[in-house]
């Protein structure tokens, strides 16, 4: 009886972790989850990292409404949101001559974005695009080089849409001829038709996963919102997969990675935030398992190899820089008509 | 202190944990959530009063209500497709399959039950995809030209529902069958009644309580399922579940969430008061 | 008519078990990508499971939850059905419908329920905050299981320990739940099936430890592959043989 009190009481202190060893807590999307990025970290540092995936940045912004300060240490969230999260006070000030922005492309330094009256908040550490992507054996390219061919009835149930509404709608403000800039409560309403026409043509609204599968079992020949991210991880197996930004331009998606105000370790994040844009860090977040992107340091393409880089489109990227633009930055009320939207949308 | 109180009072001790525990971990927080319901979102800050804003928008809002509908329509026609293919498993293992054999029979149809539920979900996907095993046999076998597009849809929905409601069915309308005494269907036919009079006139009715108990039980678990519609519905369409958790998720609404889970709530306790006539959960 | 049965038989295990064996077939594919066609036969991503340090973690953490949850549900339900059963107390009606009621309410709402609870209180969310939750499903199955089975016999042998002077606490012990027992061992493994795989109050209420179907689901979102298939298969045949082992050693000895 004893003995059995005393095992359970074993495998009870087994269960809660004492362990010695620091932590540091990350509300991170899924690409910061491969083990081949964080284990250098956690090795170096002797720290665990404790990683959350959250979806997108009201629901990240949400968590951080209910927990306390130091629950979290580092976020990661889309470049272009940071402002948002600087007026809801949470992220703290990192110190701008730390970080090794000099080495970045130019166009994702991104300092209107990141910074806040002269203050750094969040650096830049991956990008990619989204456009369409499409099975190449299945789909004539030259018609994927104009938005317009996606409603024009050639291709109605073989598309799939890529379930997040701030670029999908951005990529339909495009094909009106709307700059992403441009997205606000009065252009919001010309886009709804041609939103519902993208869906009538379209077969599914899926995450990340539910697209890779349909686009790997054919059941959908094109992803609206897809992009290389998309693709990369699948290419060894399914080279029939390609992406393209049509002649309307595409959206350009950056995520900038942050500390968290309130922070019980701010020397530790910023250590982490250091690692993440250092060439290692980013060599690997370039290639991490959920999906791929550029690294925001260009340093980071002498460690990437020849086939990572054909497939990342490396030399491309002037190019696409050039004719992509970056995601809507609604007001609140705007992204809360806009998600409105976006439900009536998948609930026609 | 008198025999009888001293029993009620170590009585009373007894139940005691298990009362406190529903109370503080069911029925306290199903009211925190229905005082939630009432309160609304101003930017992204809870402002709590009494403001029935979210339950109007829930039946106003027409992309809300069809949430509503989708899954009352969906959980209907699996119930009903689950109890009409699983009884007659059911009555085969309980009166066809030799009494050794009985038991093995049961858990080979209830095995897929120990695979993660999640999982299997996801390989239904793989199952109707495009080029998944069942368009392939139907194509191999000449049936359709063209692969069937089943992956995604409501279709996908409910064969992934009715997958696990057959197996759920299965076991608890068997566990009811093999109660029925044959003296039943043996006093029927010795009064002269045929096969089938005696199935419908005496064994149906007799096995009724089983069967809609399990059918409820499958109602409440099949509305309120988030993974099986998110995985294999594609989004054509929402189902309230999904609904609730996009809010929660998505917009950090928590209000709202509430008051969508209250109607939740609401729908399933009116399915109860319609079954509650034949209703055993205590039995179950 | 036989045949039509055996038939219907055959169809129904055929559907009951395709996706399953799906699931297994494609977890051996030696390929990027769980779909046909199948190319080869692997074991490079049981390989890569295996040595998934998260994976086995949330498994330990699932079995963990599995167990404490069931046994608290157990002894609280059992203790609650040999009250109610025995003595007539004044609204046992009442506390009866009170301690069933969570058969009737959806997980989503029990979870969302809770999360409101520990967000207002400031409890901070892990796998004891999922197992709480885990009482509260399990609760109302066990003490169901338990009041189901008592019987007449049972009060006699109890009566009969009580006259020879034994306490409450030894009746219960040594008459009532060995009495009991397949009854008592049916609602334990019925509810550690239920916590087991049972994905949303996990999902809601827990941080950064997490239980199995919650791991399953954050590798789904992270890319389509064969090592999804691999935990699947993994995770049926632990459970398979469990069930297989109960059955042989348990359930057969009790014969």
């Amino acid at each position: 009886m004893t003995q059995r009190a005393l095992t359970a009481l074993a495998l009870l202190t087994l269960a809660t972790p004492a362990f010695a060893q620091d932590t540091l807590n990350a509300l991170v999307w899924c690409d910061h989850t491969d083990p081949a990025l964080i284990a250098p970290f956690e090795e170096k540092y002797n720290v665990k990292v404790n990683l959350k995936e959250f979806e997108g940045t009201a629901a990240g912004l949400a968590i951080l409404d209910q927990s306390q300060p130091g629950d979290w240490d580092v976020m990661v969230i889309d470049s272009v949101d940071v402002h948002r999260a600087v007026e809801a006070g949470k992220l703290a000030e990192l110190p701008a001559d730390k970080l090794p922005t000099a080495d970045f492309f130019p166009e994702l330094v991104m300092a209107d974005n990141n910074t806040v009256d002269g203050k750094t908040y969040a650096v830049t550490e991956k990008f990619g695009y989204n456009t369409t992507s499409y099975d190449k054996t299945k789909v004539d390219p030259a018609d994927m080089e104009d938005m317009a061919a996606l409603t024009s009835g050639k291709y109605d149930g073989k598309i799939g849409i890529y379930d997040y509404y701030l670029p999908v709608l951005g990529l339909v403000a495009l094909g009106q001829g709307i700059n992403t800039a441009d997205v606000n409560a009065d252009t919001l309403p010309k886009l709804q038709e041609p939103l519902m026409a993208l869906r009538k043509a379209s077969k599914q609204v899926s995450d990340v996963v539910s697209s890779q599968t349909a686009l790997a079992t054919g059941d959908v020949d094109i992803i609206v919102g897809g992009g290389e991210w998309l693709t990369a991880v699948l290419a060894k197996d399914n080279p029939n997969l390609d992406w393209t930004i049509p002649k309307q331009g595409g959206l350009r998606w950056s995520q900038s990675i942050g500390v968290v105000a309130g922070t019980a370790k701010p020397d530790l994040a910023l250590e982490f935030v250091q690692y993440i844009v250092s060439p290692e860090g980013q060599a690997a977040l370039a290639q991490s398992s959920c999906y791929w992107g550029m690294p925001a340091n260009q340093k980071a393409g002498d460690l990437l190899s020849a086939e990572a880089k054909a497939v990342l489109r490396w030399d491309q990227q002037p190019d696409y820089l050039k004719r992509s633009q970056l995601y809507p930055i609604p007001d609140a009320a705007t992204d809360t008509a806009m998600q409105d939207m976006w439900t009536a949308m998948l609930n026609q | 202190m008198s025999l009888a109180s001293q029993e009620r009072t170590l009585a009373r001790g007894l139940v005691a944990p298990a009362v406190l525990w529903t109370l503080a971990f069911f029925v306290v927080p199903f009211l925190a959530m229905l005082a939630l319901s009432f309160a609304h979102m101003e930017g992204r800050k809870i402002v709590q009063g009494f403001d029935p804003g979210n339950y109007l928008r829930a039946f106003g809002d027409w992309s809300q209500l069809k949430a509503l509908i989708n899954s009352v329509e969906i959980t209907l026609t699996v119930t009903v497709i689950s109890v009409l293919l699983a009884w007659p498993l059911a009555a085969i293992i309980a009166w066809r399959v030799p009494q050794r054999f009985q038991r093995l029979a049961l858990l080979l149809a209830v095995l897929p039950f120990w695979t993660s539920y999640v999982v299997r979900s996801y390989s239904w996907l793989l199952v109707l995809g495009k080029n998944g095993v069942i368009n392939q046999a139907l194509m191999g076998l000449g049936i359709v030209a063209e692969p069937l597009a089943l992956a995604s849809t409501r279709t996908a929905t409910v064969i992934g529902f009715v997958h696990f409601f057959v197996m759920l069915l299965t076991l608890t309308i068997y566990a009811n069958l093999v109660q029925l005494s044959p003296n039943y269907a043996r006093a029927a036919q010795d009064l002269g009644a045929g096969r089938w009079a005696t199935f419908a006139h005496v064994i149906l009715p007799l096995t009724l309580p089983g069967v809609i108990t399990g059918a409820f039980v499958t109602f409440v678990l099949c509305i309120g399922d988030y993974i099986t519609p998110q995985i294999l519905g594609g989004n054509t369409e929402l189902t309230l579940p999904q609904l609730i958790m996009l809010q929660m998720g998505r917009s950090g609404n928590f209000p709202m969430a509430s008051a969508l889970s209250v109607i939740l709530m609401a729908v399933v306790s009116l399915a109860y008061a319609g079954c509650s006539r034949w209703l055993r959960l205590d039995r179950v | 008519m036989r045949i039509l049965s055996w038939v219907y038989l055959c169809l129904a295990y055929a559907f009951v078990f395709l996706p399953v064996v799906v699931l297994v077939v494609f977890s051996f594919q030696d390929g990027r990508l769980p779909v046909p066609p199948f190319h080869g036969f692997s074991l490079q991503w049981y390989e890569k499971i295996l040595s998934d340090t998260g994976l086995m973690t949330a498994l330990w953490h699932s079995a963990l939850v599995a167990f404490i949850s069931s046994a608290l549900a157990l002894v609280m339900g059992f203790l609650a059905a040999h009250a109610l059963a025995r003595v007539r107390l004044p609204g046992s009606v009442l506390l009866r419908g009170v301690l069933i009621a969570p058969m009737t309410v959806s997980y989503l709402i029990i979870a969302l329920g809770l999360l409101t609870l520990f967000n207002q209180t400031g409890i901070k969310l892990s796998l004891w905050t999922a197992g709480i939750g885990h009482v509260v499903i399990n609760l109302p199955l066990c003490f169901a299981m338990a009041y189901a089975a008592m019987g007449d016999h049972q009060k006699t042998a109890e009566r009969a320990a009580r006259d020879l002077g034994a306490t409450e606490a030894q009746v219960l012990w040594l008459i009532s739940a060995p009495m009991l027992a397949p009854a008592l061992a049916a609602a334990f493994f019925l509810s550690v099936t239920f916590s087991w795989d049972e994905f949303i109050i996990a999902f809601l209420l827990t941080r950064f430890d997490v239980t199995l179907p919650v791991e399953i689901w954050s590798m789904l979102r992270s890319g389509l592959s064969p090592a999804t298939n691999a935990v699947g298969s993994l995770v049926f045949l632990v459970s398979i043989t469990a069930v297989v082992a109960t059955e042989v050693f348990v359930l057969r000895r009790a014969k």
